[in-house]
């Protein structure tokens, strides 16, 4: 063969470059075109390129299992001098680094993406400003293959930074609401917490691996990851750092790992940064779809399986994360339980299913995150692109408004019921052979990590109230007779534009777990010995039979109480109640944080106005009055009498002669002159 | 060589009329005793000049005390002129030359 499957590797930048294309096409051109969605279609078709290039890489990837293709291209380059802390200079990369975990994501990305774009066609045809709407979707886009692609980790956090303000434009998409523009500023405000906390992890883990490191491994590569996927934390990884190097360092590495764990948290929506997720749903659906629920939120997941997987986490670092993860699949699905809102439920849901995967990246199994990470992909934006379907055909996201739904949007229902099938880990769907992969891994670690049980049962909690929550919103959507509410369109299935993808992602949520039982599929999660791939069964069956069990539960449950266009009312009078008011109120957590905002930090500023008022400037003027005193009465001397001067002149005099013949000799005899 | 009593009584001399030089300076009102006290101080100094270059150990150092103090007669000299040339003024401006009721040399 002339030209080899891995050849192609290193065209990798096309991807991002299409997408680049893309978004300079339609944002300096698409308003001239003679319709606005031609834009959209020429955001489709540059898409559609893009995911062939995508496809065709991973499929490379199959053939050759585990390769490693790094293509750098020097951004910075500065000269050392011989001394100091880079004697050789420093040399700051861009580059694509195609190996199967790029090239499993960009699978995600790039069809995803492409299917996105062709439902957004239909989705939006009815909005302006559809130009700024594609063009930011194809930046998105290329952001978010730039960070798969990325090779190291400067370049991560630079591509990680541009898809943060791309979704930042885009949950601002509907700017003249107010609540939009406030929930785009939130998203953007609260992941900039955790982007801080990745910068500092970055600059912590730069500072021990390249500046006191044994051989200056990262020195010498700027920031890249290490060929072959060897921890820099395994001692007889590819930078032979050595356990005693590690020991030395053990405190300052889990503070970075900490704070990758931050950024990641951030990105991904995790407890406690959690809170704007759900209201970035104020955006259009189609980019709920693609970047909260399917790509930029994983990031975070993606990371911490890049880290864990490059550098390693110390054991305090994996519990912490464990921690996080095991509790946010509880926390967010308890707050799912009780929305109204069709979309925010599924942005819950989102929330809880990436707790699963940072759960099974902190457990040590980054490559079964990873495969939830793949399969949860298709599944929520099959969710999200029905709901989204449904929203575009009854103009509300109020559930209780809905009803019977079923009948009018048939093809629809199905869709959603197919992600729901798949969402509450319903065998054979997708969602159950990944899920079951992170509970039984999980549960395989227990014996050594008995600090991992509490995690380990919040998750396996989370599978019911999943189950519960996804088929109580399907239930109120579509089974019954008609609308709850009368003043609802009459609703029709969408045209074909929307149908397609969701037929797409249908069949995404029904194969993608059992994808990668395909031998060649499945060499996407072997990165070799150091990374443990999925086990792809049922590994424990015991666990397999119990979160069945719950996830059937669920169904059942939500069956009883909802089923046929029943309403469940919790009595007013209920003890759980309150229990109701407090997962309505999202546990307080957004008042909270607005109460931080507006009052703590309103304090903070007083205070600090204070200091400068009172303080800084207050030191400021006083010595300028002092001065101003002393002048006043030291002018004072300045009398305009003769005499006066004459006395000056003989008493200083005087002084002088007093002071050379007596107080001199004086002093220097007592010094010993 | 030098005489030890001369010295003093030489020094004497001159310290007396730079103390009463000094004196009259200080409680004099009228600007014309004003300058003549100056010029008593100013003659202790010249007499110091010429009483210790008689004791020169050369004459070319002998000379140079001597010129000292022709040079320090002529400065007094221009100085009481430009001095006299301030009391005339005095008088015409304010009719007055009592130092005391003026002090327009304030800012």
């Amino acid at each position: 063969m002339v030209f080899g499957w891995a050849d192609l590797n290193g065209y990798a930048f096309l991807v991002p470059l299409l997408y680049v294309l893309s978004f300079v096409i339609v944002g300096l051109f698409g308003h001239r075109l003679p319709r606005a969605e031609h834009g959209g279609w020429v955001a489709v078709v540059l898409a559609g390129l893009a995911m062939v290039v995508g496809v065709l890489i991973a499929v490379g990837e199959m053939v050759n299992p585990n390769t490693w293709t790094d293509t750098q291209y020097v951004w910075l380059h500065t000269v050392g001098n011989g001394t100091g802390t880079f004697p050789h200079g420093l040399e700051l990369i861009m580059g694509t680094l195609v190996d199967p975990i790029s090239a499993l994501m960009l699978i995600v990305v790039t069809v995803v993406g492409f299917l996105v774009l062709l439902y957004s066609i239909g989705y939006m045809h009815q909005d302006r400003g559809l130009a700024r709407y594609y063009a930011e979707l194809s930046l998105f886009l290329t952001a978010m293959t730039g960070l798969v692609l990325a090779d190291n980790l400067l370049q991560f956090f630079l591509f990680w930074e541009l898809v943060g303000v791309c979704s930042y434009f885009l949950i601002g998409f509907y700017y003249e609401r107010p609540s939009a523009a406030s929930a785009a500023k939130e998203a953007f405000i609260v992941t900039r917490v955790g982007d801080i906390m990745f910068l500092l992890g970055v600059f912590i883990y730069f500072y021990v691996f390249a500046l006191v490191g044994p051989n200056g491994g990262w020195a010498a590569n700027g920031f890249a990851f290490a060929l072959g996927g060897h921890p820099f934390l395994n001692a007889p990884g590819g930078y032979g750092v050595s356990l005693l190097f590690l020991n030395a360092h053990s405190t300052i590495l889990t503070v970075a790992g900490i704070m990758i764990l931050g950024g990641a948290a951030g990105k991904s929506a995790q407890f406690p940064l959690h809170v704007w997720l759900p209201d970035a749903m104020e955006g259009p659906t189609t980019v709920s779809a693609l970047i909260h629920a399917a790509t930029m939120v994983a990031a975070g997941v993606y990371l911490l399986a890049v880290t864990s997987i490059f550098i390693g986490f110390t054991p305090t670092d994996s519990l912490a994360i464990v921690a996080i993860g095991g509790f946010t699949t509880f926390f967010a699905a308890t707050m799912a339980v009780v929305q109204p809102d069709i979309k925010r439920v599924i942005a819950y849901s989102t929330i809880s299913q990436l707790g699963y995967m940072v759960l099974a990246v902190g457990a040590g199994f980054a490559m079964v995150g990873l495969y939830h990470l793949f399969t949860h992909a298709f599944f929520k934006a099959l969710l999200f692109l029905a709901a989204g379907a449904v929203i575009h055909a009854v103009g509300s996201q109020d559930l209780f408004k809905m009803g019977g739904l079923g009948k009018s949007m048939r093809f629809t229902s199905i869709a959603f019921l197919i992600g729901a099938l798949s969402l509450s880990g319903i065998p054979p769907f997708a969602g159950f052979w990944s899920k079951d992969d992170v509970l039984s891994q999980v549960y395989g670690t227990l014996g050594t990590h008995p600090a991992y049980w509490p995690f380990f049962l919040l998750a396996l909690a989370a599978v019911f109230l999943t189950a519960y929550y996804i088929f109580r919103a399907w239930f109120l959507a579509f089974s019954g007779d008609h609308p709850r509410d009368p003043n609802l369109p009459h609703a029709h299935d969408p045209p074909w534009t929307m149908r397609v993808p969701l037929l797409v992602l249908s069949g995404f949520a029904i194969v993608a777990g059992v994808l990668p039982y395909l031998p060649a599929f499945g060499k996407l999660f072997d990165l070799g010995a150091d990374v443990p791939p999925p086990p792809f069964g049922f590994s424990d069956a015991l666990v397999s039979v119990v979160s069945f069990g719950l996830a059937l539960a669920g169904f059942l449950t939500a069956y009883v109480l909802w089923s046929n266009g029943r309403v469940y009312a919790l009595p007013e009078r209920s003890p759980a109640q309150p229990v109701r008011q407090l997962l309505l109120h999202r546990y307080y957590f957004k008042a909270g944080f607005d109460a931080l905002g507006l009052r703590g930090i309103y304090l903070l500023s007083r205070i600090a106005d204070w200091v400068d008022q009172y303080v800084i400037d207050g030191t400021i003027r006083g010595l300028e009055r002092a001065f101003g005193g002393l002048s006043g009465r030291a002018r004072r001397m300045q009398s305009g009498m003769v005499l006066d001067y004459a006395t000056f002149v003989v008493g200083g005099l005087l002084a002088l002669l007093l002071f050379v013949l007596i107080v001199g000799p004086y002093v220097l005899h007592l010094w010993g002159g | 060589m030098t005489d030890p009593f001369a010295t003093a009584g030489f020094l004497g001399l001159s310290g007396a009329l730079l103390v009463i030089g000094l004196f009259g300076i200080l409680t004099r009102r009228n600007f014309i005793l004003l300058l003549i006290s100056i010029e008593i101080a100013i003659n202790a100094a010249v007499l110091n000049f010429v009483y210790f270059a008689a004791y020169a150990p050369s004459a070319p150092i002998a000379l140079e005390g001597q010129s000292a103090a022709v040079v320090v007669i002529a400065l007094a000299a221009t100085e009481i002129a430009v001095g006299l040339a301030i009391v005339l003024a005095l008088n015409r401006v304010r009719g007055s030359i009592n130092v005391a009721e003026s002090s327009e040399l304030k800012l």
